[in-house]
């Protein structure tokens, strides 16, 4: 059969299963079995675990639960609500001095944090409530926080970062710097946006500020501070040259861990296993996916479906930026569905050698990819971050969430369409850190 | 539909390692046998370490990498990667030809495998921080070496023994948490090391570091083939091997010009020098070896019988 | 928030057997959460010993790899059992309870045979590896038949987890896809 043909059929069969409602990382499995088995043969078949042990067999991998680990610490303590009242309390006078807060303290803990649904509960647990209170309409409060958490992939450290890496072979340091920049941006987009649309639902009243002394405002300060040096401390770690990304995470996630447990008492036997458990299901979930994903991309290379997509968009000969439309409105279909580790292992393999044939930057792609892909977690029908908030704002409906998030895709778009204009955005700062970028 | 058998290996379109393997597929195909050769390069289909355990199962038909690799499967296959064991290219012909490899090729038949391209390729040290001559060069530093025999001698010289995926090379260096590697000639150039490198040791008319990276297919798939296609198929190999010496040689020079048009320093070892690398090696892998693999002392006799 | 469908962590309705399932499960998340915890500390230690000390280290990357692998396919039977695993549930959410019913059980018979097959090409690999010695070609080489020992004994755990939920779904103690209204 042809290549692209059968290519086609295990779109259709992939999107099929995926809907079924069997979890993603077995659905994944479910095709790469069945296509291995008729057209490669069980010989194919038997090779399964193996490919999956091949797909964990990496130290970089680890970073991947070492980050998440960290974050769940974070998110134990009430770090994330005094990050918030630090951030309020300083910026007060700013004009929606509260929602800008808010998504100042999502951009700060995703610093701190690898993924996005953490984000979006740290902050949005304390941040929602308080924003109601003070006459914000619920559209805002519950979006700017679905919307601010995003920036947890997006603002080093990143989860999706770290497998875009692993499935491209490019550095993970240098992806990471990529995407600082556009998070700041982003996080700024998303703070005029919140300050217009509260505007134009409450008038102004809604921006009176509470007024906060010197004195109340150094001292929040002490109980934020030794996070922010973490984290300083492991940024220095990756770029300072002591240490690969995988070590320092584990680093940061152990001082994590014991600065959650000094710091906020977290003593007691259950708040630790509860942490520990929370990371330990989200990273065997994430993982099971990435290697599940790897099964699936051994069994499109097996079959020369991904060699023939991809000479076949380069022969098509489109403009490139024709070319980066189609690939924009694929993702942002996949991501719609599909969480953003399985859609970068499913697609990293055919879009590689046809960005690299476009002389597209792959440091640049990846910011791109990971802001398509953020818009995935504020979108219907797989939608983490929009779950995330109406289990931590029950009070909120999901249509609410849901209309409130959307202007926010806008945001992205407008991000992305800025990042295509001026692509320096992205590639400027691991340029100056580390020198012009080499290889292809 | 012609039969088809399917080729895996780790490296770029652009390296010698592909071309050898694009000649042996485009040699068949001109021989009309009805065979076809398909090519995943780049580590397409599997990734460089997880090649041996399909090709012995006839999962995978074909494979072009260092077997060394495949060295936690059959411990001797460590000796086609070890210290001092190969001086030149002129020598590893005649290692190609000897006993020792018939032996090998034995061993490699009772995992169902059989080589049809032999190919030794040398390489030496690239260093971020001072140049490597002699064993006291790499005390203190963290080094990467490509195969357990180096790694035993460098740690007997006082290094420290990185153990990271090829793909993390560059960064690592960059990064400095590496000081020094280890890989072949072709590799350095494909890998751009010469961008980060402030001193190369390169292989010359002698090396200290050569690598056995030779084509195999499974041995079941090979007597499967009629006796025309098996005729194409061991004649573009021949051609293939021919070519690849050849080639393998020039590498060695090429990534020298490479390494010195980017600026960086070339150091050579003198004969002092690789005395005292061989001499290491004697106390630590070689010692080693001949402790942990059963029947080690016969392997390593046999190894260094090749004049 | 009423008359809303949300997914919930497995049930075991006091079954005994379904209980025993769960407690084994949960079990292998302690493992899974324990042999994490102790990656996280041998990383530390090997930069220690690196960076602070200048020492080689040899054993450390592998046995930090090889447990965090061990680590996820022990963990899956006890995220499938907290419903960890993602899914989408727009298509069930849509159905009639009996067609929901039906279609569970579709599901999960599906899955069984996926999670089947690899647990049992798994035990093929670990056979292998076993009886042929095989290990890692690392100058540390450890012997790599525990890792396959640990991947197989995870995907049967996952199996038995999923007979389980079969059993409990036939059973009416647990509800299709765990979606349950509130
Ligand atoms: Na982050
Ligand atoms: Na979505």
């Amino acid at each position: 059969m042809d290549p692209l043909l059968l290519g086609v059929i295990v779109g259709l069969a992939t999107i099929a299963v995926l809907m079924s409602g069997i979890s993603v990382g077995v659905g994944l499995l479910t095709v790469s079995a069945l296509f291995l088995l008729i057209f490669d043969g069980s010989r194919s078949l038997q090779m399964m675990p193996e490919i999956f042990f091949g797909d964990l067999n990496s130290f970089t991998i680890l970073s991947i639960p070492m980050f998440i680990v960290m974050g769940a610490a974070i998110a134990s303590t009430r770090a994330g609500a005094d990050i918030f009242e630090a951030i309020e309390r300083w910026l007060t006078r700013v004009p929606g001095g509260l929602v800008v807060s808010n998504i100042g303290a999502c951009a700060l803990f995703a610093a701190m944090s690898g993924s996005s649904p953490a984000t979006c509960a740290a902050i949005g647990k304390m941040g929602i409530p308080e924003m109601r209170k003070r006459g914000y309409p619920d559209t805002v409060a519950a979006g700017s926080i679905a919307a601010g958490g995003t920036l947890g992939i997006l603002i080093p450290p990143s989860v999706t970062m770290i497998v875009y890496g692993i499935a491209t072979e490019t550095s993970i340091g240098r992806l990471f710097l990529a995407g600082l920049v556009p998070g700041v941006m982003l996080a700024g987009i998303f703070m005029l946006w919140s300050i217009f649309a509260t505007w134009q639902a409450g008038g102004l009243e809604v921006f009176q500020a509470r007024s906060y002394s010197l004195r109340e405002r150094l001292e929040v300060l002490p109980r934020v501070l030794p996070f922010l040096i973490v984290v300083g401390l492991v940024l220095y770690a990756m770029y300072g040259g002591i240490a690969t990304t995988s070590e320092t995470a584990a680093v940061g996630a152990v001082a994590c861990l014991l600065m959650a447990i000094v710091i906020y008492r977290m003593w007691s036997p259950r708040a630790i296993w509860g942490v520990l458990r929370d990371s330990t299901r989200e990273s065997i979930m994430i993982l099971f996916i990435m290697a599940a994903a790897g099964v699936f991309a051994y069994m499109m290379s097996s079959l020369f479906i991904t060699q023939s997509i991809a000479a076949w968009i380069t022969e098509l000969e489109v403009n490139r930026w024709v070319l980066m439309l189609i690939i924009n409105i694929f993702l942002l279909v996949a991501g719609f569905f599909l969480p953003p580790v399985a859609v970068i292992l499913m697609t990293a393999p055919v879009l590689l050698p046809i960005l690299e044939a476009a002389n597209f930057d792959p440091y640049w792609f990846a910011v791109i990819l990971t802001i398509n892909l953020e818009i995935g977690l504020i979108t219907p029908p797989v939608g983490l971050n929009l779950f995330v908030i109406n289990s931590i704002a029950p009070e909120i409906s999901l249509k609410t969430i849901l209309i409130g998030s959307l202007p926010y895709v806008l945001c992205m778009v407008l991000a992305i369409v800025l990042l295509c204009f001026f692509p320096w955005i992205a590639t400027a700062l691991p340029d100056a850190l580390m020198g012009p970028m080499i290889g292809g | 539909a012609a039969k088809e058998l399917r080729l895996s290996h780790q490296f770029a379109v652009g390296d010698l390692r592909h071309k050898v393997a694009e000649m042996v597929a485009s040699d068949v195909a001109a021989a009309d046998v009805d065979l076809e050769i398909r090519i995943f390069p780049a580590s397409s289909l599997f990734k460089a370490n997880d090649q041996y355990i399909p090709l012995t199962r006839g999962q995978l038909d074909m494979t072009l990498f260092p077997l060394s690799y495949a060295g936690g499967q059959q411990q001797v296959y460590n000796l086609t990667l070890f210290p001092g064991l190969i001086e030149s290219h002129e020598h590893a012909k005649r290692v190609n030809e000897s006993p020792f490899m018939d032996e090998i090729e034995k061993v490699l038949n009772e995992d169902d495998v059989m080589t049809l391209v032999r190919g030794y390729l040398a390489g030496g040290f690239a260093s971020v921080d001072g140049c490597v001559r002699r064993p006291e060069d790499v005390q203190g530093k963290t080094v990467r070496a490509a195969g357990k025999g180096f790694e035993e001698m460098l740690e007997a010289a006082g290094a420290s023994i990185a153990s990271m995926p090829s793909s993390e090379n560059y960064n690592a260096m960059q990064q400095n948490i590496l000081q020094a590697l280890n890989t072949s000639s072709s590799s350095f150039v494909s890998f751009r090391l010469y961008e980060l490198a402030e001193c190369y040791t390169p292989a010359t008319d002698r090396a200290l570091w050569f690598m056995y990276q030779p084509l195999l297919i499974n041995k079941t798939t090979f007597e499967d083939l009629t006796p025309e296609q098996q005729q194409a198929l061991l004649d573009a190999s021949a051609r293939a091997e021919a070519f690849y010496a050849e080639e393998a040689a020039k590498e060695d020079a090429a990534s020298v010009e490479v390494f010195r048009e980017a600026g960086v320093e070339i150091a050579e070892m003198s004969d002092e020098d690789y005395a005292a690398w061989q001499a290491l090696a004697e106390e630590s892998s070689y010692r080693i070896f001949a402790e942990e693999v059963p029947d080690g002392q016969r392997w390593l006799d046999l190894a260094t019988a090749v004049e | 928030m009423s008359g809303q469908t949300v997914a919930v962590p497995a049930r075991h309705g006091g079954d005994p057997f379904v209980r025993t399932v769960h407690a084994i499960s949960i079990f292998c998340g302690w493992l899974a959460a324990g042999l994490l915890v102790a990656s996280l500390l041998i990383t530390c230690q090997m930069i220690f010993v690196r960076a602070v000390m200048g020492q080689s280290t040899i054993w450390q990357t592998e046995t930090v790899i090889y447990m965090v692998i061990t680590g996820v396919c022990l963990g899956l039977s006890y995220v499938q059992l907290v419903r960890g695993h993602v899914n989408v549930d727009l298509l069930p959410l849509a159905m009639s309870p009996r067609i929901r019913f039906a279609w569970a059980v579709t599901i999960k018979l599906v899955t069984v045979v996926v999670i089947a097959l690899m647990a049992w090409y798994s035990f093929d690999v670990l056979h292998q590896a076993w009886s042929r010695n095989w290990r890692s070609p690392s100058v540390w080489a450890p012997k790599i038949w525990p890792v396959w020992a640990a991947i197989t004994a995870g995907f049967a755990m996952l199996l038995l987890q999923l007979l389980s939920d079969l059993y409990a779904l036939l059973r009416g103690i647990d509800q299709p896809f765990s979606l349950e209204t509130t």
